[in-house]
C-alpha cells in the first residue's frame, strides 16, 4: 500500500469543556477529494486549522506522506490554505500574491514568473496579474486564492469552505471549475464545507461530521444510498419524516412489511409518489394537502398526515386544492426505518 | 398670524443664528493665537507690538542668521527625529506583541507602559535629570545629551504610538496573516511583508504624531538641555524673559508650519492608501 497524502490518527482537540475534535482518524490518499460535511460546530474547520497548523493537537497524530508534521509550526508544512474569505494580501498585486508562497520556498526567479503566468492562466485569471485585490470580484478573488496555494505544489489542499461567501450561481461555477482543476491536476485535498450538494459534486469521499466525530466516510453515492446514521441520511438531503407507533395509529397507512414498536420512517420527497400514482405501490398513506409551492419544473405539495408535516414533489399537472386529501405511495427500496 | 406660529417660526432662526455664533466664536478660539503669531512674525518694529506699521520679512533673515536660534532649531529637529525612531519602533512592537501574544502580568505591563503618558512632564524630567544626572558613557555626560532628551521624550511619544498601533492591529484580518504563515513565512517575515504594509497609514501617523510631540515638549527638555543641546521652545522661553522680538514669533510659525506639514503628510498618505485598497 502506498503512503497517504495525509494521514490522521486519533487526532484530539479540547476547548475547556468542549471537545471539538474527537479521536478523528482519517487518510487521503494521493490525488484524493476528500470532503469534511457537517453542520457548524461538528469539528470540520477545527479538524482542517489543525492540518494546517493554525491550532495545536491535545492528542493524536498528522503525518504528510507519512512523515510526522503535528510539532511543526504552520510556516514549515507543506499544506495551503484556501480560506473562505480568500484572505488576499491587500497590498499586493495578483501577481505578487500567487509569487508569494513560491518565494518563501526560494523558487529561482525566472520559474517564479513561469510559475505565476501559468497558474494565473489555469483559473482564467491571465489578464489579470496587476490588479490589485480591492479591483477584483469575490469570485475573482477566490481565484487567485485558488491560484496562490496550487502554484506551491503542496502536499495537500486544504479548502476552508471557499464557496460560503459567493452567491449560488457563482458558487456552482466556481464548484465545477475547482472539479475540473482536480481532474486535470489530480492534487491532494481536504474540502470542508456545509453544503451536502458541493460534497456530493466534488469529492472522491465525503466524510460527515457531527459532534467532533467522523459519523461515515465512503463515497458520495454510497453515503446517499446507504447512509449509516439517522443523521447523516437527514443531513444529505431533503428528507420527510413519519413517526410510527403501532400501539397508537393515527394515520392510515399501508406498508409491505408492517413496523413492530415505536419507529421513525423516512422517504426523500423526489421519491413519493401522489394520486393515481400511488395505487400502485406496496406503502401508501393518506395526506392532507395544506399548500401547493410552484418550483418550476416541479410542484411542491406541503402536506399533513396526524402531527406530521411532509411535503412531496411532482412533475405533471394535478388540481389539488388546500383541504383536499390525496394518496401517497413510494416503494419499500426508498425507505428508511430508524428506530 | 397667531403668536404661537410666531413663535414658531422664530424659534428655528434664534437657533440657527446662536448655532452659528457659537461655531465662529470656536473656530475663532482655535485660530487666533496662530493667526496673531503669523501676523507678528512679518513686523518690521523691534517689539511685539500692535499695530504693526511697516510689515517685512526681516525677522525671519534674523532667524535665520543667528547661529544660536538654527543650532536650537537643528537640536529640536534632530531630537524629533530620534524620538519619532525610538517611540516608533518600541510602540509598533510593543503593540504587535500584545495583539498576539499571551503572557503573564500583560495588563499590568499594560498600564506600565501608558503611565508615563499620564504624568506631569516636570515629574519625568526631574526623574529622568536626577537619575542621569552623573552617569557617563564611554565617556560622553549623558545628562544635557540630545539622546537622552530623546528617551525622555518617548515616554511621551511610546504609549501614544502603542495606542494607535494597538487598535490598528485590531482590524486586520487574522486569516491574512494566516495566509502568509500557511504560505511558508517565518513570523517575523509576515510582520515585515504582509503585516507593515497592511498598517503603513497607522505606522506614519505614529511616526508623525511622535515627532510632533517631541517638536512641541517645553519641560522635560528644560530639564534635561544645556546651552548646547537646547531645542527652539526652550530658547523660545529663555529669550522671552529678556526681550520680547519678532523673531519669537517666526519661531512659532516656523513650529506651527512643521505641525501643518506633518498632519498634511498624514492625510495624504491615508487618502493614498484608500485609493489603493478600497478601491
Amino acid at each position: 500500500m502506498t503512503t497517504p497524502a495525509l494521514h490522521l490518527d486519533r487526532v484530539r482537540r479540547v476547548y475547556g469543556p468542549v471537545v471539538a475534535v474527537d479521536d478523528v482518524s482519517l487518510s487521503v490518499a494521493k490525488g484524493e477529494f476528500v470532503t469534511l460535511l457537517g453542520p457548524s460546530g461538528s469539528g470540520k474547520t477545527s479538524t482542517l486549522r489543525l492540518v494546517g497548523g493554525f491550532d495545536q493537537l491535545d492528542g493524536g497524530s498528522i503525518a504528510i506522506n507519512g512523515e510526522r508534521i503535528d510539532h511543526l509550526p504552520a510556516y514549515q508544512r507543506d499544506t495551503a490554505t484556501i480560506f473562505q474569505s480568500g484572505a488576499l494580501f491587500p497590498h499586493k498585486t495578483v501577481a505578487e500574491n500567487v509569487a508569494f508562497g513560491l518565494r518563501m520556498r526560494k523558487v529561482g526567479t525566472s520559474e517564479i514568473a513561469d510559475r505565476v503566468r501559468q497558474y494565473l492562466d489555469i483559473v482564467r485569471l491571465g489578464g489579470f496579474a496587476d490588479r490589485y485585490p480591492a479591483q477584483l470580484s469575490g469570485g475573482q478573488k477566490q481565484r487567485v486564492a485558488l491560484a496562490r496555494s496550487l502554484a506551491v505544489r503542496p502536499a495537500i489542499l486544504l479548502f476552508d469552505e471557499p464557496l460560503s461567501a459567493l452567491d449560488l450561481s457563482l458558487r456552482l461555477q466556481l464548484r465545477a471549475e475547482i472539479k475540473s482543476l482536480h481532474d486535470q491536476l489530480k492534487f491532494s485535498a481536504i474540502y470542508v464545507t456545509h453544503d451536502q450538494g458541493e460534497a456530493m459534486a466534488m469529492s472522491s469521499r465525503v466524510a460527515v461530521m457531527r459532534n467532533g466525530a467522523i459519523e461515515q466516510i465512503d463515497t458520495p453515492t454510497r453515503i446517499f444510498h446507504d447512509p449509516a446514521s439517522e443523521f447523516v441520511y437527514t443531513f444529505i438531503g431533503e428528507s420527510c419524516c413519519l413517526r410510527v407507533n403501532n400501539a397508537a395509529q393515527s394515520l392510515d397507512l399501508t406498508l409491505e412489511t408492517p413496523l413492530l414498536g415505536e419507529a421513525r420512517l423516512y422517504v426523500r420527497p423526489s421519491r413519493l409518489r401522489l394520486g393515481p400514482d400511488a395505487a400502485s405501490l406496496p406503502n401508501r398513506l393518506k395526506a392532507r394537502v395544506k399548500f401547493v409551492e410552484f418550483l418550476g419544473d416541479t410542484n411542491r405539495y406541503h402536506l399533513q398526515a396526524g402531527d406530521a408535516d411532509l411535503f412531496a414533489d411532482h412533475a405533471g399537472e394535478m388540481s389539488l386544492a388546500p383541504g383536499a386529501t390525496v394518496d401517497l405511495g413510494w416503494l419499500t427500496a426508498d425507505m428508511r426505518v430508524f428506530r | 398670524m397667531s403668536d404661537a406660529l410666531i413663535r414658531r417660526s422664530l424659534e428655528p432662526t434664534i437657533f440657527r443664528v446662536l448655532t452659528l455664533a457659537f461655531s465662529v466664536f470656536i473656530v475663532a478660539y482655535i485660530l487666533i493665537p496662530i493667526l496673531v503669531t503669523l501676523v507678528m512674525s512679518f513686523n518690521d518694529a523691534t517689539q511685539i507690538r500692535f499695530p504693526i506699521k511697516v510689515w517685512s520679512l526681516k525677522w525671519y533673515g534674523d532667524f535665520f542668521a543667528s547661529p544660536q536660534w538654527t543650532e536650537a532649531l537643528f537640536n529640536s529637529f534632530t531630537i524629533a527625529i530620534g524620538t519619532a525612531l525610538i517611540a516608533t519602533t518600541s510602540g509598533v512592537l510593543a503593540a504587535w506583541a500584545f495583539e498576539r501574544y499571551d503572557f503573564p502580568l500583560k495588563s499590568l505591563l499594560y498600564v506600565l507602559i501608558m503611565m508615563p503618558l499620564f504624568m506631569p512632564g516636570v515629574v519625568l524630567g526631574l526623574g529622568v535629570a536626577i537619575a542621569f544626572g552623573g552617569v557617563e558613557i564611554a565617556g560622553v555626560d549623558l545628562y544635557g545629551s540630545r539622546g537622552l532628551v530623546m528617551i525622555a521624550h518617548s515616554l511621551w511619544a511610546m504609549p501614544l504610538v502603542f495606542m494607535l498601533m494597538e487598535a490598528t492591529f485590531r482590524t486586520i484580518d487574522n486569516r491574512v496573516v494566516e495566509a502568509a504563515q500557511d504560505l511558508g513565512a517565518p513570523p517575523v517575515r509576515t510582520f515585515f511583508e504582509v503585516v507593515i504594509p497592511m498598517v503603513s497609514t497607522g505606522i506614519i501617523s505614529s511616526v508623525l504624531f511622535a515627532f510632533v510631540i517631541s517638536l512641541n515638549e517645553f519641560v522635560m527638555a528644560l530639564f534635561l538641555t544645556d546651552r548646547d543641546t537646547q531645542t527652539l521652545p526652550v530658547l523660545m522661553w529663555l529669550s522671552l524673559r529678556s526681550a520680547g522680538t519678532p523673531r519669537l514669533a517666526v519661531a512659532s510659525v516656523i513650529l506651527a508650519c512643521t505641525v501643518f506639514l506633518c498632519l498634511t503628510l498624514i492625510m495624504l498618505w491615508y487618502i493614498r492608501q484608500l485609493r489603493k485598497v478600497a478601491r
